[in-house]
């Protein structure tokens, strides 16, 4: 299937929404989109993610920046001279049309001839899984197979980019987790562009070849998913994706190695490159820590110790809630069965400990 | 105790039909008397006063200006009212709540009013007694009701579908042809259907400007009433229920009434 066509080769450069607001919507985006890349939009509701991907289809016009696609600035192109395809959350189908002239709609206006379409259609309805459902109604599909027809639909007119508005948000679990595999399947195929705008970290870190995080207009982090998730930029990554314990600490460089005290008590020692540039001596840090980072040993072997709260089984781990010396909870997740999970009875006094490089570092 | 209750409320809700259908049902039954005068019961039955309904030239001018009117007013509203709900839902300009809010002040003023100052402002522009007059006064009546049946239905259809057209290359006169006009049609044939009967039976402003040469039904059953009484009135009344039934069932036939008004 030859779908991808055009170079999209894309670039936002300081794109910028503010409708007079405390602050701007989308503050100075900039990021480059390879071409047939699956991008990522992650942040929650209200980071200015949703308005990001409407001024990219050209529904909202910036206040400022540019979105440079095949080496030319789109943000003066209406919508209908874009060449994009966008997917709804809604899904937005033509209800008074059948699924095939749905599918066709974009090809009509490109006044593609009665064959070719038809055969596009064709294409596009089996690259969905859909053949055969080219006379039916919107209104006698399923919310997965609209889902479908949707996509179908953006990319029968082989679209520069795809843009993608939480497409899944309103499918059942199970259907979710289906059309995940599905949709990135289909892009994989077909090799569009495509930018996926969610707020669910799941999702994201299982379907983007990189993520994009945002919060409050700005732009976190760019990264893949092992990046944003194992080496996150801010602490707002950090806690957005994937759980993570926050532990404030004070900088010291006594004898010359680095050394995170909270509350008198060392935490595991810091690589000097995971310290950020400025830290000195004395610093307030915040170190980050995932869940399942945190190993637990015998009270006797030394390094930071701590009362386990309660430990609660979940299936495939069993959550620990720690308690430090000064009141700072901590929660970490043992494999069942464990030597650890042994240790885990409450009221018990463990040693915790974690490898330096499971620790992310930010200044509190 | 609930069955009590079911039996006070089923009790309550026949007493209201009966007060509603009560009248229509009794002028239903006068107007197949034989009697020359208005009386309930009636002494014998007939069909003869339909017969003097349909040869009675007064009524028969009045009912094909009624008709030619309200016809007109109905397109002409919804002409009018579909550019009108368009930009007070879609668009966003100064003075748009206020707008909102001044499109139903004819409903809520007295017809009497209203009438008046229609009357003040045809007599110098000649419009008493002619068509475009009549027309327009109606319009006065019809459109806050077009454009507030039009707004819910389109705000009801909300933005998406419209933006997906148009990101798959249809320009905006494109998307309002094929795409929102097609999912309007409920609202189209509600509003039109309202226009058209609202019109039809329009009194009071019509009372204003009416003359000898211009008379619609409504005001020649109201002059024959003031001045005689018998079957007639019955049968014609009727005919406008009747008349009026029908359209509704149309909407209702071929769109749903819930479905028309947005709901």
């Amino acid at each position: 299937m030859k779908l991808a066509s055009s170079p999209a080769h894309i670039t936002i450069d300081k794109l910028t929404f503010d409708y007079g607001g405390e602050r701007p919507a989308v503050d100075a985006l900039s990021f480059d989109i390879a071409r047939g890349e699956f991008i990522g939009l992650l942040g929650p509701s209200g980071c200015g993610k949703s308005t990001t991907l409407r001024m990219f289809a050209g529904l909202l016009a910036p206040t400022s920046g540019q979105i440079i696609m095949g080496g030319e600035n789109i943000v003066s192109r209406p919508p209908w001279e874009r060449n994009l395809g966008l997917v709804f959350q809604s899904y937005a189908l033509f209800p008074h049309m059948t699924v095939a002239q749905n599918v066709a709609f974009g090809l009509r206006l490109r006044k593609v001839g009665k064959e070719e379409s038809a055969s596009r259609v064709a294409e596009a309805l089996r690259a969905v899984r859909l053949e055969g459902f080219g006379g039916r109604r919107p209104a006698e599909l399923s919310g997965g197979q609209q889902q479908r027809v949707a996509i179908a639909r953006a990319i029968v007119i082989e679209p520069e980019i795809l843009l993608l508005d939480e497409p899944l948000s309103n499918l059942d679990a199970r259907l979710r987790d289906e059309m995940r595999f599905e949709i990135r399947d289909i892009q994989s195929r077909t090799g569009i562009t495509t930018l996926f705008v969610t707020h669910d970290q799941q999702e994201a870190l299982t379907m983007c070849d990189r993520i994009a995080v945002m919060n409050g207009g700005r732009l976190e982090q760019i990264g893949t998913p092992v990046e944003v998730y194992d080496k996150a930029a801010t602490p707002f990554v950090a806690g957005f994706i994937g759980r993570a314990n926050s532990v404030p600490a004070t900088l010291s460089f006594g004898t010359g190695a680095p050394r995170l005290d909270h509350e008198g008590q060392a935490l595991p020692a810091p690589g000097v490159d995971e310290l950020p540039k400025d830290a000195g001596e004395g610093a307030k840090m915040s170190a980050m820590v995932r869940p399942h980072a945190i190993q637990l040993s015998r009270p006797d072997a030394g390094g930071l110790t701590a009362r386990v709260i309660r430990s609660v089984f979940v299936g495939s781990v069993i959550e620990v809630e720690l308690e430090l010396g000064g009141g700072q909870k901590l929660v970490a997740e043992l494999r069942p069965g464990s030597e650890e999970a042994q240790l885990a009875q409450p009221g018990a006094d463990v040693a915790l400990s974690w490898r330096s490089t499971d620790m992310r570092i930010f200044a509190a | 105790m609930t069955r009590f209750l079911s039996f006070i409320s089923r009790t309550y809700v026949t007493l209201v039909f009966c007060i509603v259908f009560m009248p229509m049902a009794i002028i239903l039954v006068i107007s197949f008397s034989a009697d020359s005068y208005l009386s309930f019961p009636p002494s014998g039955w007939s069909l003869k006063w339909y017969g003097t309904v349909l040869g009675n030239t007064s009524f028969m001018q009045g009912f094909r200006n009624s008709a030619i009117i309200a016809g007109v007013v109905a397109a002409l509203s919804l002409a009018l009212g579909l550019p009108a709900a368009y930009a007070l839902v879609r668009l966003d300009f100064p003075g748009r709540a206020l707008i909102r809010s001044l499109v139903i002040a004819p409903l809520v003023l007295p017809a009497m009013m209203l009438g008046l100052g229609i009357l003040m402002v045809f007599t110098p522009a000649g419009l008493v007694a002619t068509y475009p007059g009549l027309v327009l006064a109606h319009l006065v009546m019809t459109l806050p009701f077009s454009i507030r049946i039009l707004q819910t239905a389109l705000s009801n259809l909300g933005t998406d579908v419209d933006e997906a057209a148009m990101t798959l290359g249809a320009r905006p006169l494109q998307v309002f042809m094929q795409i929102t006009l097609p999912r309007l049609t409920p609202g189209v044939i509600a509003s039109s259907a309202i226009a058209l009967i609202l019109s039809f039976d329009e009194i009071v402003l019509s009372l204003f400007i009416v003359g000898p040469r211009l008379q619609t039904l409504p005001v020649a059953l109201y002059r024959y009433v003031d001045e005689r009484t018998d079957p007639m009135v019955a049968v014609l009344a009727v005919l406008m229920i009747a008349l009026s039934l029908a359209i509704v069932l149309v909407v209702e036939r071929s769109v749903g009434f819930a479905k028309a008004f947005g709901r």
